[in-house]
């Protein structure tokens, strides 16, 4: 209602809050709040949508999936020979461009005949779950470009990251909790620009957990005190001081809605440790995720954290897992990282499925890039944002599908490529936005996730 | 528009960027922000009493035309309150309300403004409003944040030109081409060059494999930034297209961009690049900085004997001693100059036309910017943009005074006064604004003393109901509207209030190299040092918890527009974090070692700067008293206050 400056949601009327004011306090005052929340919601009308929630399971610095995913007669073949197609303009290192065949083999599996690495058994395991897109490509070739793309959908400007939009569109499911969470992301490669909420109102912006295991807070969160009754007093003493400070000044929804947000800060306090803590999963579960035993035991545990924010309502979770920058040493560097990652990969989508969780949950695995099929030195592969591949599973997704692919070398995108613009236009799809209609008003101009681009991927849809 | 060089999808970019945009074109179209600033003549009203200042009969005359009147003057108390608030970004003691309140004088209220805006304080509080439009930041940000060593000089530099009152015009002719303006001494060219800062300091993808790319996105971020900032125009879209909203053509804005291609930005375009700074050391610290440097070469080498090492030491001991620090300045400079092809559809490697270099023909009513031969043409530019003449510059800084002033810009877009923005809602005001302003030598203090000598200003925010119900958003300027105290204020008025906050001015605390990464590890220690906020170092990448959480401005583009959001993370920073816990111990403190007989009273009026009443007198007994030790519930009071509503906005 008081507009100082400009101001998220739409306020309510001044009479329905001079009535509000007129009854009483506390859980009204809330309602108040919630209900200012929920005015966010998305200008388009809603789709019926398959997800009500995200799980990105991003891995930072371009798995090589032509090793994982992707393998190439050809590329093993003609190992050592030159690249025989045109090789990209702009590349991140220069390069002799000779092929490198992969120092694994990729088998077939499930129904779907779709190939995984040996690296990664428990994910093959799973393959009848899951939809492979072997034709995603993206526009930078470095990095930070290239995270920022994915996270934002814009390697040139700061935009709000697609957990933002996504809590924008959707709002919460559960007050008590943030809507966006990520999980031990990079603080390099664009940093708080992957989780900003950019012009959208910073309450999208994603809350980091940092920090090493067992230590990941959401900031602010714990009570220096350490003890909840007294708080509890100040906190009533405040709302009681407020209270007859609002009374000398008649209704106003802002002076309401600070009220109630220590309230909602009380039960946030008193619900994030619990729903965070891992160690009270019984020991089975920590076992499918291999968060019991090294090396699975450090993304094992996020993932299964991951699992429990989602569960409670977190609309967005993200976990991220680094470091797959293998421009040498790919081959102890991708075994090391691999062992790391796919048991609790495949934990997590096999719990979900379990708890009946996985149709109204979308898994997204996948790096900012993959890797050239071209040698750098003599174990090692480039960035390639040409042509790689992404896997989805979950809510609204396809199971057991192998779409698009790269050429016969595995290098560019060739059969029905996929721009990330593309993936956030089908990933709103499946939780019920038309991304073309779902726009924020910024600096005069109407804003989308996905820009002037994108087109849902129809063929990954169950 | 992005800038991609994905060819085939431009042209549906630009029919999707336009229906992004007409969306929102209702009433559009007439390009009133580049019509003359005209004089308006002062609108007749009926009550001929309320009026202070002329800007008052612009305000007086819409709020009558609606048949509502405006709000009573608001009390000397909450006044006093105010002014320190706004001018200061401190609240303040109680001392200094009751001197204000003592004080009969028939212009008291003139002296006091004075009085606030000779102080240093206010040159913090109003250089980083400016700050935030100039998107400031400390380190680089996007996909490399590498540290900007030397941009400290630049924020410094606003501080000051805010506290000297620097005409506005000079302000902008520094920010833009310091460094192509005569000086008369070292010390003018230091000065004028650090305004440079401004076109420095933006977001940059610095590992960009495509240097060409890299060079363009900069100066479009460049061109972007200044279009706001002075302007309130976007320029952006013509990258790829005729802006069908504004006057910019594509050929406008590449001619435009010649400027900014033929000025330097960077030393180094490929991966990682590095910024260009100026090296203003004087001349003979620069000869013994020299020879600094070589010894230090040959102390690195390995086969340097012990003996010439303890030599090499001492010598550079001795040439160190009294030596100032090199004086560097990150800040553009002149490249060769020369004009640039038309970007079709915004892609450079799809070339049209070349066009000359020169400022928008639309922009400038036909007179034309003759552009230098031998020289970018910034200089050019910025005396355009700077000159009495132009009718969006003054227009658009005297608004922004205004929204930072009232909450709410008479262009309730204060970065955006093109056909995409909202029209003015007092244009008239606006006009008689930018008037005053380009006669008053474009000061800034001179107009804070027009805004808050008016009755306008002085209204109380206490407003008749039907007033409130009609006109909820206060576009009418009918009452003050109440406003929640922005990131910064927060931060430092508790550190004020409990005794700890060190008014220490300018400097850095970044410790870096040039051109080399920042480490994020230091944010929670530079969140710690009790110095005004505005000092802190401005990560991009990363940032203050407690800063975001209060809505500071995101460094990535330019905000003259601050959003103000209710969340629940505000209130866990000030239920739990250090910086509360540690302030209210001190001030639990301070409650025992005063002579007040009622301690939680003595707080109130310590931190509220007003007596207790009775009412809360007995609440803060009965809290200590049944909250156990004396010292946590005084703390633990203190922190009720410094959470309250009557601390946290401004009334």
């Amino acid at each position: 209602m008081s507009l100082c400056g400009h101001r998220a949601g739409i306020p309510l009327s001044r009479r329905e809050m001079l009535q509000r004011s007129g009854t009483g306090f506390g859980a009204l005052a809330l309602q108040a709040m919630l209900a200012r929340e929920a005015a966010g919601k998305t200008k388009a009308p809603p789709l019926p949508g398959k997800a009500k929630r995200v799980i990105f399971l991003f891995m930072h610095g371009g798995p090589s999936t032509v090793d994982l995913f992707d393998p190439k007669p050809l590329l093993k073949r003609d190992n050592g020979k030159p690249f025989p197609l045109k090789a990209p303009r702009i590349t991140s290192h220069k390069s002799k461009n000779l092929l490198l065949k992969s120092p694994w083999s990729c088998q077939q599996h499930g129904q779907s005949g779709a190939q995984v690495s040996e690296l990664l058994p428990s994910i093959a395991s799973i393959a009848d779950d899951l939809c492979f897109v072997k034709s995603m490509h993206c526009s930078n070739s470095r990095h930070g470009g290239a995270l920022l793309e994915l996270h934002t959908g814009s390697d040139t400007f700061t935009r709000p990251s697609m957990g933002s939009w996504i809590n924008y569109g959707l709002g919460s499911e559960n007050e008590n909790l943030p809507g966006f969470i990520t999980i031990n992301p990079s603080g390099s490669h664009g940093g708080a620009g992957a989780w900003s909420s950019a012009f959208l109102p910073a309450k999208y912006s994603g809350t980091r957990i940092g920090g090493k295991n067992g230590e990941m807070k959401v900031p602010f969160i714990d009570n220096p005190l350490q003890d909840r009754g007294k708080q509890r007093k100040e906190l009533d003493l405040l709302a009681s001081f407020n209270q007859e400070h609002l009374a000398l000044r008649g209704a106003d929804s802002e002076l309401e809605s600070r009220i109630a947000s220590y309230e909602l800060a009380f039960k946030m306090q008193m619900e994030v440790p619990g729903v965070q803590d891992v160690s009270s999963e019984p020991d089975h579960i920590k076992k499918l995720y291999g968060a019991d035993v090294d090396p699975t035991k450090s993304f094992g545990e996020q993932c299964l954290m991951a699992r429990r924010f989602s569960e409670a309502g977190v609309r967005f979770v993200q976990a991220t897992h680094r470091y797959w920058d293998s421009h040498g040493n790919l081959r102890k560097e991708h075994e090391k990282l691999s062992a790391e990652m796919d048991k609790p990969v495949a934990g997590l989508i096999l719990d979900l499925k379990q708890r009946g969780l996985l149709d109204e949950t979308l898994v997204l695995w996948g790096g900012e890039f993959g890797r050239t099929p071209t040698a750098q030195g003599s174990d090692g592969r480039d960035h390639n944002p040409h042509g790689f591949t992404m896997f989805m599973a979950g809510g609204g997704i396809k199971a057991g599908t192998v779409y698009g692919s790269t050429d016969d070398y595995g290098y560019y995108a060739k059969d029905k490529p996929v721009h990330f613009n593309d993936l956030h236009a089908t990933i709103l799809h499946l939780m019920g936005i038309d991304h073309e209609q779902f726009t924020y008003r910024y600096a005069g101009r109407d804003f989308r996730l996905t820009d002037v681009e994108g087109k849902v991927v129809r063929g990954i849809l169950s | 528009m992005i800038w991609r060089g994905r060819i085939e999808v431009t042209f549906r970019r630009i029919i999707v960027c336009l229906a992004l945009a007409t969306d929102s074109l209702l009433g559009a179209g007439d390009e009133w922000a580049f019509a003359p600033v005209g004089n308006p003549s002062l609108p007749p009203v009926d009550d001929s009493e309320w009026a202070r200042e002329e800007l008052d009969r612009f305000i007086l005359a819409g709020i009558e035309k609606r048949d509502y009147l405006p709000t009573k003057a608001a009390e000397k108390r909450t006044l006093v309150r105010r002014a320190y608030l706004d001018l200061h970004g401190l609240p303040p003691t109680i001392e200094q309300i009751e001197h204000f309140l003592g004080d009969e004088r028939e212009d008291a209220w003139g002296k006091l403004i004075d009085e606030l805006l000779e102080s240093p304080r206010y040159g913090e509080r109003w250089g980083r409003h400016w700050l935030d439009v100039a998107r400031y930041a400390d380190t680089n940000g996007m996909d490399e944040d590498i540290a900007h060593p030397t941009a400290w000089r630049y924020r410094d530099y606003v501080i000051k030109s805010f506290n000297e009152d620097k005409p506005f015009d000079q302000f902008i002719i520094e920010q833009l081409a310091g460094d192509l303006l005569p000086a008369t001494d070292l010390a003018q060219k230091r000065m004028q060059t650090t305004g440079l800062g401004f076109l420095s300091v933006g977001p940059k993808m610095l590992a960009c494999d495509d240097p060409d790319k890299m060079r363009r996105d900069i100066v479009d971020e460049q061109m972007d930034t200044m279009g706001r900032a002075f302007l309130g125009m976007t320029i952006g879209c013509a990258r790829c297209h005729d802006h069908k909203i504004d006057p910019i053509s594509i050929e406008d804005y590449y001619g435009l961009a010649g400027i900014f291609m033929s000025t330097k930005t960077l030393t180094k375009y490929s991966v990682v690049a590095e910024f260009h700074e100026h090296d203003l050391t004087e001349e003979s610290h620069q000869e013994r900085w020299r020879k600094v440097r070589d010894l230090e070469a040959r102390q690195k080498k390995k086969e340097t004997p012990k003996e010439e090492m303890d030599r090499l030491g001492a010598e550079i001991a001795d040439l160190k001693k009294g030596l100032p620090a090199p004086f560097k300045v990150m800040g553009v400079t002149e490249y060769p100059t020369g004009n640039v092809r038309v970007h079709l559809r915004g892609d450079y490697l799809t070339l049209g036309e070349e066009v000359p270099r020169g400022v928008p023909s639309a922009w400038t009513q036909g007179k034309e910017v003759v552009m230098p031969e031998k020289q970018s043409g910034r200089l050019e530019l910025a005396r355009w943009i700077a000159s009495a003449g132009n009718p969006l510059t003054s227009r658009v800084i005297v608004n922004r005074l205004w929204r930072w002033h009232f909450g709410r810009g008479i262009v309730p877009t204060p970065d955006n006064f093109g056909g995409l923005g909202e029209r003015p809602s007092h244009p008239k005001l606006l006009d008689h604004l930018a008037q005053k302003f380009v006669e008053s030598g474009w000061s800034v203090k001179a107009m804070h003393r027009l805004m808050m000598n008016s009755a306008t200003y002085r209204q109380s925010a206490q407003a008749d109901l039907a007033l409130l119900e009609y006109d909820p958003e206060n576009k009418l300027f009918a009452r003050w509207q109440r406003c929640r105290i922005e990131a910064e204020v927060i931060r430092d008025s508790i550190l004020l209030k409990s005794g700890r906050l060190d008014l220490k001015m300018g400097g850095s605390m970044l410790v870096v190299q040039p051109s080399k990464y920042v480490d994020r590890g230091r944010l929670k220690e530079h969140s710690l040092v009790p110095r005004r906020t505005v000092y802190l170092p401005v990560y991009r990448s990363s940032g203050y918890d407690g800063q975001k959480a209060f809505d500071a401005a995101d460094p990535a583009v330019p905000d003259g527009n601050r959003r103000t959001s209710t969340v629940a993370g505000q209130a866990l920073y000030l239920m739990n974090s250090k910086l509360m816990h540690e302030s209210s111990k001190v001030l639990a403190d301070l409650a025992v070692s005063s002579a007040a007989d009622n301690r939680p009273a003595w707080l109130i009026e310590h931190i509220l700067g007003r007596g207790a009443t009775k009412d809360e007198r007995l609440k803060g007994e009965s809290f200590v008293k049944n909250y156990g030790d004396e010292k946590d519930a005084l703390a633990a009071f203190s922190r009720v206050l410094l959470s309250s509503n009557e601390f946290l906005y401004v009334e």
